[in-house]
């Protein structure tokens, strides 16, 4: 759905104000990555603006939303919080990569394990293809954790650069208290949600919208804006 | 027209047993008590009798009675328990992180009430009985959720006699799960919209529709509900019904759970996240006794082999199912346990009967008094959840007469 280049064009000759009210649009976002990264925590944190107290493994997938406003329009951003486990990646989670319009992959910047299976989840998603063409980025947890790091800013970022991903370190249990510098205190959760969210926004809107039982494309011409709005810090450059 | 009688049949069978729960009374249960006494201490077990009492009204009633009748579902001889496993079942396990993250995020499916160190105590445990059985079973391995099915078993029948009936499951009901790749999970889930086919063709249509998939009830397929339910009494209830069942019985279950809620589903927007979303969340105050009444009947009316003629259910062959007949046949020549004890006994084994423990009973004194201080947390952990009856677990010598003629005044 999501590089349906003739849909966009559609929306050209349309604009909203000519249409009712446009429902809701939905971003989809999957979050992916190892067991234990803290998948379930960010997206916990963004949905429900805090750290769970106590979370479980994630058997299938779990999935969480938050209506939030761009530039003026309501928006629906969908998670869908992926398990980690590796039996479960092929047959089972494979059902939701479909329709999906936006990746993020997390990594623990404590486990440099589960920073070397990164490139077996990006070659996952290619298999359900969702190449560079969709917005991916690429999110450290747990940087609370200052004296276990095992995964280096440089190295990630190196790595985030060959992928052409933006990289964010942050920790979905305090993601305010980053030590140090101030460039760090932007990088909590809701901003870097808020950034793929703006990100999505300024692309191409039509293929964005909720399809009517399947038939997507006429519905929800929001006109072919591509202003850019609030994704003000920027795409191809990481904020770490 | 097909379609609606049979959802009256449904409706029907499980509103008369509604009303037997309803009208349950100190009668009744004294009634299943002196049942299930019976079936016990019959040669051979009276296993069917055993089976009815666990799947009908109410389950099995008490935890005292599940360490009873529990591993004679699994036919297992509580005077031959393996021992408690040594510090070596940890060391290197391909599965060791995995076990241990899942375990150390399971607190919840502890009592409210438990102090963390005795928590802590028993996630030890748990880690060691899911090692064992993942050792002594190289074929076997390990998926997230095997945890809350091993939790279940610890909390009512201790460490060791957990192992046995965890490594029996294992073998038969949770094979399919356990297989280096979930397809063969699939495959069972696989059966759970033809059921709703036959039963609701409309909801069917819809949630075929939406594409919501059957991911929703991954988790209580593979974890029998464990993972799901915040009430441990419902979980019980469910564990006693699915001991005494086939293995596809959760996926009955499963349709009868979303066939309760055709009206919410098929208002809901027909979006596969809407709907997965609806479906994967399980309300709490769901009746229990009226679904596994439908379930048994859903079962009957669509046995799985029906069901498997279907195209999108043949090519595949699944363990789980391909040996329950074997298993079944394995659970009718159970001598009582009386009779085991004595045979055991006589062959020298000098295991205990609960588990608890696994020294030799001279030593045993000696060990309670003295020693082991993180075993005697356990214990009375458990004994302050989940009521004195427990206390019998510690009491590894005793009988299980006694206590359990207690509770028939
Ligand atoms: N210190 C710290 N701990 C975290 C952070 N995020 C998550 N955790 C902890 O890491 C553990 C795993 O977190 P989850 O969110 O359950 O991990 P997950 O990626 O969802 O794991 P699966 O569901 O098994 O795939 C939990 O014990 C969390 O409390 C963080 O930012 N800082
Ligand atoms: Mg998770």
């Amino acid at each position: 759905m999501a590089e349906s280049g003739s849909a966009a064009e559609l929306s050209g000759s349309l604009t909203s104000s000519a249409l009712p009210p446009p429902r809701t649009r939905i971003f989809k976002i999957i979050v992916i990555g190892d067991s234990g990264v803290g998948k379930t925590c960010l997206t916990f944190r963004f949905c429900a603006g805090r750290f769970p107290e106590k979370t479980e493994a994630t058997i299938g997938v779990d999935f969480r939303e938050r209506l939030v406003e761009i530039d003026g329009e309501k928006i629906k951003i969908q998670l869908w919080d992926t398990a980690g486990q590796e039996r479960f990646r092929k047959s089972m989670v494979q059902h939701y990569y479909r329709n999906v319009h936006a990746v993020v992959f997390v990594y623990d910047v404590t486990n440099a394990a589960s920073f070397r299976s990164l490139p077996a989840w990006i070659e996952e998603c290619k298999q359900h293809a969702l190449g560079t063409e969709v917005p991916r980025i690429l999110v450290g947890n747990k940087c609370d954790l200052q004296d276990s790091v095992q995964v280096g800013t440089d190295v990630a970022q190196q790595f985030a650069d060959a992928h052409s991903m933006p990289l964010f370190e942050t920790s979905a249990k305090s993601p305010n208290s980053l030590g140090d510098g101030s460039y760090r205190d932007s990088d909590h959760v809701e901003a870097i949600f808020m950034t793929v969210a703006h990100k999505l926004k300024s692309q191409k809107p039509l293929v964005l919208s909720q399809p009517a039982e399947g038939s997507g494309s006429t519905v929800t011409l929001s006109g072919g804006r591509n202003d850019d709005g609030g994704g003000g810090r920027g795409w191809s450059c990481s904020s770490c | 027209m097909r379609k609606h009688k049979r959802k009256k049949q449904i409706g029907a069978v499980g509103g008369n047993e509604n009303g037997f729960v309803t009208r349950e009374s100190d009668g009744g249960r004294k009634h299943k008590l002196t049942v299930i006494h019976q079936a016990l201490i019959r040669d051979p077990v009276d296993i069917e009798a055993l089976r009815r009492a666990a799947a009908g009204n109410g389950g099995l009633l008490t935890d005292e009675l599940r360490r009873k009748v529990w591993p004679k579902l699994l036919n297992i001889n509580v005077y031959k328990l393996p021992p408690k496993p040594g510090r070596e079942v940890r060391e290197n396990h391909k599965d060791y992180n995995q076990v241990v993250l899942d375990v150390r995020r399971s607190m919840k499916r502890f009592p409210k009430g438990m102090p963390a160190s005795e928590r802590a105590v028993l996630q030890e445990q748990l880690i060691d009985i899911i090692l064992e059985v993942l050792k002594r079973n190289p074929q076997l391995h390990y998926y997230q959720g095997y945890h809350d099915v091993a939790v279940t078993l610890l909390l009512v029948v201790g460490e060791r006699m957990s192992i046995a009936m965890l490594d029996t499951l294992s073998n038969f009901h949770l094979r399919d799960f356990m297989d280096p790749t979930m397809d063969s999970t699939k495959h069972i889930l696989n059966y759970l919209m033809p059921i709703l086919e036959q039963v609701d063709a409309e909801l069917h249509d819809f949630m075929i529709r939406a594409e919501v998939g059957t991911i929703f009830a991954l988790s209580w397929l593979i974890t029998w509900y464990g993972h799901v339910l915040s009430e441990f009494r419902h979980t019980l209830r469910l564990y006693d019904f699915f001991l005494a069942s086939h293995p596809l019985m959760p996926i009955y279950l499963a349709a009868t759970i979303v066939l309760h809620r055709e009206k919410e589903v098929k208002q809901t927007e027909c979006d596969m996240a809407m709907v997965h979303h609806l479906l994967s969340h399980i309300p709490q105050d769901l009746p229990y006794e009226l679904l596994i009444c439908q379930a048994q009947d859903l079962f009957e009316q669509f046995p799985p082999s029906l069901l498997a003629k279907r195209a999108a259910l043949q090519s595949r062959k699944s363990l789980s199912i391909s040996s329950f007949q074997a298993f079944h046949l394995s659970t009718l020549h159970q001598r009582p346990d009386s009779v085991l004890q004595r045979l055991t006994r006589a062959q020298g084994y000098t295991t205990s009967r609960h588990g608890l423990e696994a020294s030799p009973p001279a030593a045993r004194g000696q060990l309670w008094r003295e020693g082991n201080r993180m075993m005697k947390m356990a214990v009375w952990g458990l004994s302050a959840t989940l009521g004195a009856a427990v206390f019998a677990v510690a009491q590894t010598a005793m009988d299980w007469g006694p206590d359990l003629i207690l509770q028939l005044f």
